[in-house]
């Protein structure tokens, strides 16, 4: 491809690839998309050398005078989008950058038109990052730069060959290399890549290194904020519903201190209810409360009140959450959570254990809990009554008027078992045998649910059942509260964590027993979601954990990331001294022993044994080195890398001729090296075919265009090698 | 202070100093408009917090580095010889020559400019190679027009590449040093004044053998002697081959002295006078007189040719003018050193100024050239 046409199809392409961020970031409405493509695609054809659209082209001029009242006329829409449409700078600037973009892109003729599109394509590039951090960043940031490249360095190239008929072409004895090719060349082509992939490299380092003194004074929130259900004060049976079947990611959860396996299901527990009137549940206590911090590094103690703290029965589990934009300031976390650290400066909690900020965040927030996980006490599966607190009594048994068919269901349910947790047990099983899960239940309108639910419909979602088991425990006195949150079950194997959507949302339930504390049960049948195992669906998941590996490296990259890099680049390095210091010494130590005890035995027959024997190792190692000084210096010519090869084999020949003095066949100064080759010849026949091999290949080396090959160079000084030897072997 | 100079000596110092010598960098308007870009990033980065304008910002910087890198690789390794003429003539175009090497193992130069530089400026000779391969070289040839008698001292080359981006120009110098003798113009002389010089010198021509009628000498024949020389006359007497020599009617000596005393307001007319005395010995030389130049205290010596006339061309191109004030040495400047009777010839003195109170006894010479003379015959110089 011509450089011009090169050159012309980057500029297209920096131009397009910023746009695409654009509209990758839905900052460029439709109406305007449209046209921009349609004008971005004829200037890449028209740029890729299509004759038709360049002929076509070619017929529509428009005057220079027609071109400034259209970028008159694009500034006055930008002025009624800011005043009128946008009524805000952001979205008002980047509809007119994209204007000015289309009318920029066709009039492509001096290079100042270039550099102003250049100068649109970084603003739109810059805009782009101010609007997003999704992960589709990554590849429209990599051919923005991979564009940025071949087009900055196409436009300078343009413009030397541009100047080339004004310089004087110089009399070369090859002109071909002086002057540039006029088309892209294969070697241009990988030089231009290689830069690219070197720009790439420089630019991850840089950014990694740079340091972060943020102020964040003009920080703009990224925008949109995911709507979530079932996380408010009051929860209106049924509301649930509406998310189950939308695949939008919430978070995502990394447990860093579980094995891979037994990663079917975790529960991450949002808020919990008591109060349940019939159609809604709601809290009977608002109040929350600030946590406190522990130790040091900002970590909250959340441990709920009414819960039991960490023993033998409960479990340890640690999450990694990286949270996405929610209307809702809840926290979730595994149930119950310990403690709790993040980059917020204040946490609050309710009664129930639900965790708080103090606003919605508005932008991604990542935290990291503890939590502990209850199990049932031994003792407490086989008490056939348990003597339950006041307190939890006053909250946790309350049932709503009217609710006697479902109390006489519960009974009847519960009338072979024997003990609470017998009890629970039947009401669950009779909830996960007799009732079929249905997202189509809409129950939100109907004045009595839960009836309808149990008696009538026999179809439901987690809310029917969940609701339906706390109901039926309270009517046979045991105390139980409903709880929302998520049932993350989709387990990213590559990027090592579970990814939460607004589907996964859930509600389930808490059953309290004294000994043992609020125990989770799930009384919502297992449904069979139909999980794609096929191809596409690791290659989405392998894309999940790529974003967010993009969202943890570069979205939320900060000082304090770039001090743990910095730790750990010392831990490393105090790690790996102290490896090889501990290597050295195990293979010193013994080397040591054996010289300590020669050196004794030495200075027990001899008292200067020892000095006489470093002297005498010395001498050696000096007249090795002497001796082998040629080979040495024979090795160092050939092997070592020389600024040109011709001093290779001028050393060579220089060597060889010292070589042919030592017998006694001294180089008259006037000689040439042909003469010299012919004297040796007549006086040491022996050195005869050698000399004038290397002093052929000299010739060659020296004074004709074709370079040696290594292949020649080392025959060179494999017949240096070999006159060495015969001097070696005539003494 | 003494902390500050030995500092200044100290080898790291000059090290860097020499670097800084060799190596200089200037923005180009684009990279004006590149680093204002950068610095808005950078600002904006700050400001908000976001770390894809960080990136962004690492992209620019990165830019910045790889194109430092790129012109530093274009720079380094390059070897620069350059050939010139030993004297050349002022006014005249003459080609000078540049062999560039590129002495990088892998990695080809481009787009460099060269430049002469001279008197600490870069003068611009139009030199360009925009590609030069990896262990590659080439032979730039330049034409140079001197218009001033004297030395010219080219001290170095200096390369200069935007590459890759254009976004920084960079600069680097090495040492070509050369000096190049520039004679004074030769101008052509009326053909009349040169004949009537070379008539009035006709009694102090040397009998020399030579084409010509007069006999010169009588010996004996030798082989390849033309046998129309034979003298047959003699030879009948003496029984024995005689040929006749004849005696070179046009070779007659010339000395040219020049006068370098003038006063600063002659300084005009003594240098139209080193281009007449130029031009002169160059049209001597051009009809083979035997020739010698007396300037100030320098003498050329007695000789012919192109070498001699090269030889009397470096003295004029290096005469200085003496301002009377210098006082006797200068006067004694203006007197001939003959050595010795056998270099004497018609003497041609040109005298750009004379001193009136001395005018009696400085210049004897069989012709002199004053100061009005002068003016008339260069005029057109």
């Amino acid at each position: 491809m011509p450089f011009d046409q090169a050159f012309a199809l980057s500029s297209v392409l920096l131009a397009t690839t910023a746009f695409s961020g654009l509209v990758l970031a839905k900052s460029v409405p439709l109406w305007l998309a449209l046209p921009t493509t349609i004008i971005l695609i004829i200037s890449l054809l028209q740029a890729r050398g299509g004759f038709s659209v360049r002929r076509a082209m070619a017929q529509i001029t428009v005057s220079p005078a027609l071109w400034n009242v259209l970028l008159i006329g694009a500034f006055v829409l930008f002025l009624v989008d800011l005043t009128v449409i946008s009524r805000d700078l952001l979205p008002a600037g980047i509809h007119f950058l994209v204007v000015l973009m289309s009318i920029k892109v066709v009039t492509l003729q001096q290079r100042r038109d270039y550099q102003h599109l250049y100068a649109i394509s970084l603003m739109s590039i810059l805009a782009s990052a101010a609007l997003t951090t999704d992960a589709w960043y990554v590849p429209i940031f990599l051919l923005y730069l991979l564009t940025a490249v071949w087009t900055l360095l196409l436009y300078h190239l343009t413009q030397e060959t541009g100047k080339g008929s004004v310089v004087v072409r110089p009399a070369s004895t090859a002109p071909c290399h002086t002057t540039f090719p006029s088309r892209i060349t294969h070697r241009f082509f990988w030089l231009t890549n290689g830069t690219a992939v070197m720009t790439i490299a420089l630019t991850l380092t840089i950014f990694f290194l740079i340091p972060r003194i943020g102020a964040g004074m003009l920080q703009k929130t990224s925008g949109e904020t995911l709507r979530t259900t079932g996380f408010s004060e009051r929860v209106d049976l049924g509301t649930i519903g509406s998310v189950k079947q939308d695949p939008q990611i919430v978070m995502r959860v990394e447990l860093p201190d579980q094995p891979a396996v037994e990663k079917d299901r975790l529960y991450l527990r949002g808020l919990a209810y008591d109060q349940y009137n019939g159609r809604s549940w709601s809290h009977s206590e608002t109040r929350r409360r600030s946590l406190t911090f522990v130790g040091e590094g900002r970590i909250f103690l959340a441990r709920p009140t009414g819960s039991r703290s960490a023993d033998s029965l409960s479990v340890p589990i640690r999450q990694d959450i990286l949270l996405e934009t929610l209307d809702t300031a809840v926290l979730f976390a595994a149930p119950f959570a310990e403690h709790v650290s993040g980059e917020f400066l204040t946490l609050q909690t309710d009664a129930m254990g639900g965790l708080y900020l103090p606003f919605p965040p508005s932008s991604r927030i990542r935290y990291s809990v503890t939590s502990q996980v209850p199990r049932l006490a031994q003792d407490e599966r086989t008490a056939s009554i348990l003597a339950y607190p006041d307190s939890i009594r006053s909250h946790y048994l309350q049932v709503p008027v009217g609710s006697q068919q479902v109390a006489d269901l519960a009974h009847r349910v519960t009338q072979e078992a024997t003990t609470p947790f017998g009890r629970t047990l039947a009401i669950q099983q009779h909830l996960l045998e007799n009732y079929r899960y249905s997202l189509e239940a809409d129950t939100g309108t109907l004045s009595h649910p839960l009836e309808e639910f149990l008696f009538t419909r026999k179809t439901g979602y987690c809310e029917h059942y969940a609701t339906a088991m706390v109901v039926m425990l309270r009517t046979v006195g045991i105390p139980a509260r409903l709880v929302t949150g998520f049932l993350a079950t989709e387990w990213n194997e590559y990027g090592g964590y579970f990814t939460v959507r607004q589907r996964d949302a859930h509600a389930w339930v808490e059953v309290y027993f004294p000994h043992s504390g609020w125990v989770i049960m799930d009384p919502t049948p297992t449904v069979n979601t139909l999980v794609a195992t096929n191809r596409w669906e690791s290659i989405r998941r392998l894309g999940e954990s790529v974003r967010l590996q993009w969202d943890r490296l570069f979205v939320r990259y900060s000082a304090k990331d770039q001090l743990a890099v910095v730790h750990g680049v010392r831990e490393g390095s105090d790690a790996l001294r102290e490896r090889v210091s501990r290597w050295g010494s195990l293979i010193s130590a013994p080397i040591d022993q054996i010289f300590s005890r020669l050196t004794h035995v030495a200075r027990t027959f001899q008292p200067g044994m020892v000095e006489l024997a470093t002297g005498v190792s010395v001498i050696g190692l000096a007249l090795l080195l002497l001796m082998l000084r040629d080979r040495i210096g024979l090795w160092a010519t050939t092997h070592l890398p020389t600024s040109h090869p011709q001093l290779a084999i001028v050393q060579l020949y220089a060597r060889m001729v010292r070589t042919v003095e030592r017998h006694g066949v001294g180089k008259p100064p006037s000689a040439t090296a042909s003469e010299f080759a012919k004297l040796v010849e007549r006086e040491w026949k022996a050195a005869g075919p050698m000399v004038a091999d290397v002093t052929a290949l000299y010739h060659q080396g020296r004074y004709s265009r074709t370079p040696l090959t290594a292949g020649e160079l080392s025959r060179a000084a494999e017949q240096v090698g070999r006159l060495q030897s015969l001097i070696h072997l005539a003494r | 202070m003494h902390l500050l100079i030995s500092l200044r000596t100290a080898p790291a110092f000059s090290f860097v100093r020499g670097l800084s010598r060799r190596r200089s960098i200037r923005l180009t308007s684009e990279g004006t408009k590149f680093l204002l870009f950068t610095f808005g990033i950078g600002l904006a980065a700050i400001n908000t917090g976001n770390n894809l304008f960080y990136l962004l910002l690492a992209m620019m910087l990165s830019l910045i580095v790889i194109s430092g890198l790129l012109s530093e690789h274009c720079l380094r390794r390059l070897e620069f010889r350059r050939h010139v003429p030993d004297l050349i003539i002022a006014n005249e175009p003459t080609t000078l020559t540049l062999s560039v090497a590129n002495r990088n193992r892998h990695l080809p130069s481009f787009s460099l400019r060269l430049f002469d530089v001279v008197e600490g400026q870069d003068v611009d000779r139009g030199l360009a190679i925009h590609l030069l391969p990896a262990q590659s070289s080439v032979l730039l040839s330049y034409p140079l027009l001197a218009t001033k008698r004297g030395w010219i001292r080219l001290e170095a080359t200096r390369a200069q590449t935007l590459f890759p981006f254009g976004l920084f120009l960079k600069k680097g110098r090495y040492p070509t040093e050369a000096h190049l003798l520039v004679s004074p113009p030769i101008k052509p002389l009326t053909v009349r004044f040169v004949d009537e010089l070379v008539g009035e010198g006709q009694g102090e021509s040397l009998p020399r053998r030579g084409d010509g009628t007069q006999l010169y000498n009588l010996r004996l024949y030798r082989s390849g002697d033309d046998s129309r020389a034979i003298h047959w006359m003699t030879t009948a007497r003496t029984s024995q081959l005689i040929v006749r020599e004849t005696e070179a009617e046009d070779q007659r000596r010339i000395i040219v002295v020049l006068s370098i005393v003038a006063p600063e307001e002659c300084e005009s007319l003594f240098e139209r006078s080193v281009t007449f005395v130029a031009s002169l010995l160059s049209q001597l030389a051009d009809r083979a007189y035997p020739v010698r130049l007396i300037v100030g205290t320098e003498d050329s010596g007695l000789g012919s040719g192109s070498a001699h006339l090269l030889v009397m061309l470096r003295l004029l191109a290096l005469c200085e003018r003496q301002s009377p004030e210098a006082g006797g040495i200068a006067r004694h400047g203006e007197r001939i050193p003959l050595t010795h009777e056998g270099e004497r010839g018609y003497t041609v003195a040109i005298v750009p100024w004379l001193d009136q109170a001395a005018s009696t006894n400085t210049v004897q010479a069989d012709r002199v050239l004053h100061a009005a003379q002068l003016e008339e015959l260069t005029h057109a110089f």
